[in-house]
């Protein structure tokens, strides 16, 4: 901190101007303003309570704050992060310090160069707020609070005398107009380097499906219309009953929630080159999810490498999901999966609690005996038996105990969704023995007519059974279909009750309705989302490396370095051109131009022509200096002033012709004397 | 400062009448005998008049100020009046005023001193805010009110004011929106030491201003300015004067642009100096030639901005604009 003997003997010079001193504040609020979302309340109202202090100082009410006032502030801010709750090391953590100490620099900030800090920081926390949300609407506001900054930086480079805070903002939206065309080759061409240290991640909890599910887990989903993932299809999209993205393979049951189970290390399998079926390939796009399950069509294979494929079939990524994933998969719903049960797998999914829902298990009992031990059989006697029983599908049941919760619904409350008739479905036969599992994930989807992409959403939550029958390998069975079978052919809303579909968020019930202009207007907005991530977020390394093949071939560092320099000063060069267009004189005399000509040749000989020189002065000095007469040029100046400068004179094109000549015979006589 | 006054030959599609040109050579012949060696100030001098603008001769005193306004209105035949301004003087010194007629039992208007063809206002900073602004709706509207009565001026009216350079003690510097009012703004300067010489030689000039006789009469002084209206500009001359007002106005050295009326202003005195020079349109070197003389009172230094309107000024807009679009 300066004294204030310091502050007066370094003068207005080292101020900062009142005016820009405003434009900086409100960049700063802009520039916080995002992080609302993301860092604790009390951040923000610290930052308020600078703000407010700082307008008193603007205001010449208040005073800078004392150093011992300062520190206390630091010492407790810091002491206000460590007590909040986020881990040391965490992206929250170091974003509420910096945005702290952004705050903070708000009372403290005196001279030019503080500002300048202010500024460069402001830069920074920008870039950062990339870390937590990369959308659209994010990239669109962090571009106008770049302009925010860049003319707070502007204005800080304006006299005192002389500020014009609209003049200092288009000057920084332009300025950032004319870096966008560089902006893109860099971001085309700039190598990715894998990061030097590792970046903590946001944390966050899991999104979508998650690795173990109760029973009302799909009924929450289904309130939500948020993004689960975009498919682009290569091939035609399948029918939307056929539709069953696969994630997560449910094997353990305990206290009426199903989890995961045991899991074994995954591979990378090759597609078999003896497969003949149907094949689809596709791309998938997925929303952050915070976990590292991927979602595909049966039987899917992955064709990145960062994807691999777990034992029961389900693809999962090397990573947790933290943004916006691509990966192309192959499915072949002719493969079969597991032509032979390995004991791991078999132990794993016949796996039941001992003494829970001891009614449903006696009934399966009774009924496996029905039906002659066969499985198919047994099947179709269950499916039978919900199709015909008062099962009804709804996605507010009756609350269910943690004890023997599947007896409950199958014998008393009989009212529920997938969850419910995949849970009973998965436990009956496993308790007859036959090798069984819960499969979650999504079912079915929408077309988006603009982009021709499949939306996943998180109301399309479903839930299946897996039975494995020798020689079929696992096989998909659905029991929902056989209580809601609109809801596997139409999806969701067929299936939904009156009452279930008014408990639905506006949103949901507004992209599942026909809402005419609304619906539309989401699904551009969609078809944009869609866009920006295929090209933008979804441009990783992996597809740079793609894209950069195409174009160059054989990628060696030369080449990229070649390919940045070439398309850098091409963006570089094409925004000098169209400023140089748009500043071209609009109309040029003919006269004029043959002046600028003469005026050019002659620099030539080391004599050129400055600009606040009148043509005729000019030519005078010039023959002056080369030793003419002044007679010998009296009739060119009068000639050409006359044609210039004398509006009712002629002004045919043989007259500047002539004026041509003489200008030319003029410029030999001039070079002639001039050489010797 | 060097003003630029290359011979320019005369074009053959010219149009003043000879009568014209005989008598502005005559009232230059004539006031160089009065002024001497002062061709150039003499020329702008009645360049301005020619322009219908007034005048603001700025120099230290004793440089002949007066005596330039003086002899200027002998030579042109106008009625001439004299306001010297002091701290004292208060409006009604200068416009008039009413006095109370016992014969009559009505009052009488009184004309003031500014009730004349040519007003000299001399040392016209001296004067307090209050006198100087009475000057102001004369200069403009060629009128003046007084008790409600909106009187005429006489026609034509110039305003030839005088002062001492600000910096100078007792002074009050005149308001932009004076200065705006007059056309040009000239220095006289320390005669060349030939002209010194002859005038120390040859006595006092004010007697030589006594035996000058009128030159022209009033009509002869239209018929000048209408030949200033008829000198024809071209558009890459227009275009010129633009690119100058434009970096007036975008340059940061300059706290503020040209006005419009500036641009008139400058383009009106370029064909007046156009006329004097014997030429039927404005070339570049008339523009460059009354340019500082039109624009210094006008302009502020971003970086003084209280200043004094400087010459540095006028020569910065002149070397950073090219004459050739």
């Amino acid at each position: 901190m300066d004294s204030p003997k310091v502050n007066e003997a370094l003068g207005v010079a080292y101020q900062i101007p009142r005016n820009s001193l405003a434009l900086l504040m409100i960049a700063q609020i802009v520039v916080v303003l995002p992080y609302f979302m993301q860092l604790s309340p009390w951040i923000i109202a610290v930052g308020l309570f600078c703000g407010y202090w700082r307008m008193g100082v603007y205001q010449g009410r208040w005073d800078h704050p004392r150093r011992w006032i300062k520190a206390l502030l630091v010492i407790a801010s810091f002491a206000g992060v460590a007590v909040s709750g986020v881990s040391a090391y965490s992206l929250e953590a170091a974003a509420s310090v910096l945005i702290l100490a952004f705050a903070l620099k708000l009372i403290e900030m005196k001279g030019r160069r503080d500002a300048y800090l202010v500024i460069f920081l402001g830069y920074f926390i920008i870039a950062t707020q990339f870390l937590f949300d990369q959308s659209i609407l994010v990239a669109i506001y962090e571009l106008i609070a770049t302009i925010m900054v860049t003319a707070a930086m502007v204005g800080m480079n304006q006299l005192h005398t002389r500020v014009r805070p609209l003049a200092s903002l288009r000057l920084a939206g332009s300025l950032v107009v004319q870096a966008l065309p560089f902006a893109i080759v860099l971001f085309l061409f700039f190598p990715r380097i894998a990061p030097l240290w590792t970046v903590p991640l946001p944390m966050g909890a899991t999104t979508g499906i998650s690795d173990h599910m109760t029973p009302g887990d799909i009924a929450r989903l289904a309130q939500s219309d948020e993004l689960a993932f975009r498919v682009v299809f290569r091939d035609p999209v399948p029918a939307n009953k056929d539709l069953y993205w696969r994630g997560l393979v449910y094997s353990d049951f305990k206290s009426g929630t199903w989890s995961l189970g045991p899991q074994f290390k995954p591979s990378h399998p090759r597609l078999d080159e003896n497969y003949s079926g149907e094949e689809i390939r596709y791309e998938v796009l997925l929303e952050p999810t915070m976990s590292n399950w991927l979602f595909a069509l049966d039987t899917a294979t992955a064709e990145a490498s960062n994807v691999a494929r777990t034992l029961d079939y389900r693809l999962v990524a090397d990573d947790p999901v933290m943004s916006v994933f691509r990966y192309e998969v192959v499915s072949r719903p002719g493969e079969l999966m597991d032509d032979r049960l390995i004991p791991v797998i078999r132990v794993r999914e016949k796996k039941l609690p001992e003494g829970d829902n001891p009614r449903i298990r006696a009934f399966a009992q009774a009924l496996y005996i029905d039906s002659g031990k066969d499985v198919a059989t047994f099947i179709d006697a269950v499916l039978r038996h919900i199709r015909q029983e008062l099962f009804s599908y709804t996605l507010q049941p009756p609350t269910l105990q943690r004890e023997h919760s599947i007896d409950e619904f199958w014998f008393d409350t009989r009212a529920g969704f997938c969850t419910h008739y995949a849970g009973a479905f998965v436990f009956m036969l496993r308790s007859v023995g036959i090798p069984t599992r819960m499969v979650g994930g999504y079912q079915g989807g929408e077309i988006n007519p603009i982009g021709n992409h499949l939306v996943v959403r998180q109301y399309d939550a479903h839930a299946w059974a897996e039975v494995w029958m020798a020689g079929r390998g696992w096989t998909r069975v659905d029991p929902t279909a056989a209580v809601a079978p609109e809801r596997i052919e139409l999806g969701l809303n067929a299936a939904l009750s009156l009452t279930d579909r008014a408990a639905l968020s506006l949103f949901t019930s507004v992209r599942m309705g026909d809402w005419g202009f609304l619906g539309r207007f989401l699904d551009w907005t969609d078809s944009l989302e869609h866009r920006w991530n295929l090209w933008v977020i979804g441009y990783d390394t992996r597809f740079q490396a793609g894209f950069l093949e195409n174009l160059l071939g054989e990628l060696t560092p030369t080449r990229i370095g070649l390919a940045i320099l070439l398309g850098g000063s091409t963006s570089v060069g094409l925004v000098a051109i169209a400023l140089f267009w748009r500043r071209r004189p609009v109309h040029r005399h003919p006269v004029e131009r043959l002046i600028r000509r003469f005026g050019d040749r002659l620099a030539g000989f080391g004599y050129p022509r400055v600009a606040s020189e009148p043509p005729g002065a000019f030519i005078r000095r010039v023959a002056e200096e080369a030793g003419l007469e002044a007679t010998q040029v009296d009739n060119v100046v009068a000639e050409l002033n006359t044609l210039l400068y004398n509006p009712s004179g002629t002004r045919s094109g043989t007259e500047i012709r002539q004026l041509r000549g003489q200008l030319r015979r003029l410029q030999f006589r001039l070079a002639f004397s001039l050489s010797h | 400062m060097t003003r630029n006054s290359t011979p320019i030959k005369r074009s053959p599609s010219y149009t003043t009448t000879s009568e014209v040109k005989d008598q502005i050579e005559a009232l230059i012949g004539a006031l160089n005998g009065i002024l001497l060696g002062k061709e150039d100030a003499i020329k702008l001098a009645l360049a301005c008049l020619f322009a219908r603008g007034h005048l603001l001769i700025e120099d230290l005193p004793g440089m002949g100020k007066t005596l330039l306004a003086h002899a200027l209105a002998k030579v042109l035949g106008l009625s001439y009046n004299r306001v010297q301004f002091t701290s004292d003087v208060l409006p009604a010194d200068i416009i008039g005023t009413s006095i109370f007629d016992k014969n009559t039992s009505e009052f009488r208007f009184i004309e003031g001193p500014l009730f004349a063809q040519l007003v000299l206002a001399d040392e016209i900073n001296r004067a307090t805010p209050k006198s100087q602004s009475a000057l102001l709706e004369a200069m403009e509207e060629r009128q003046v009110t007084v008790e409600g009565m909106t009187r005429p001026l006489p026609e034509p009216f110039f305003v030839v004011a005088t002062q001492n350079p600000v910096t100078q003690t007792g002074t009050f510097p005149l308001p932009e929106s004076q200065l705006d009012r007059f056309l040009m703004r000239i220095e006289i300067g320390y005669p060349e030491p030939d002209a010194e010489r002859e005038l120390l030689r040859g006595g006092d000039r004010r007697k030589a201003l006594e035996t000058l006789g009128a030159i022209i009469d009033l009509q002869g002084l239209k018929k000048i300015q209408q030949s200033v209206d008829d000198i024809k500009v071209s558009d890459p001359l227009i275009e010129y004067i633009q690119r100058l007002v434009g970096h007036s106005r975008q340059a940061a050295e300059f706290a503020y642009g040209l006005s419009p009326r500036g641009a008139i202003a400058l383009l009106h005195s370029a064909r007046a100096w156009a006329l004097i020079h014997d030429r039927s349109h404005v070339v570049p070197e008339d523009v460059q030639a009354v340019l500082p003389s039109v624009v210094e009172h006008r302009l502020r230094e971003a970086a003084d901005y209280s200043g004094h309107g400087g010459g540095a000024l006028a020569q910065k807009l002149l070397s950073g604009v090219d004459v050739v679009g």
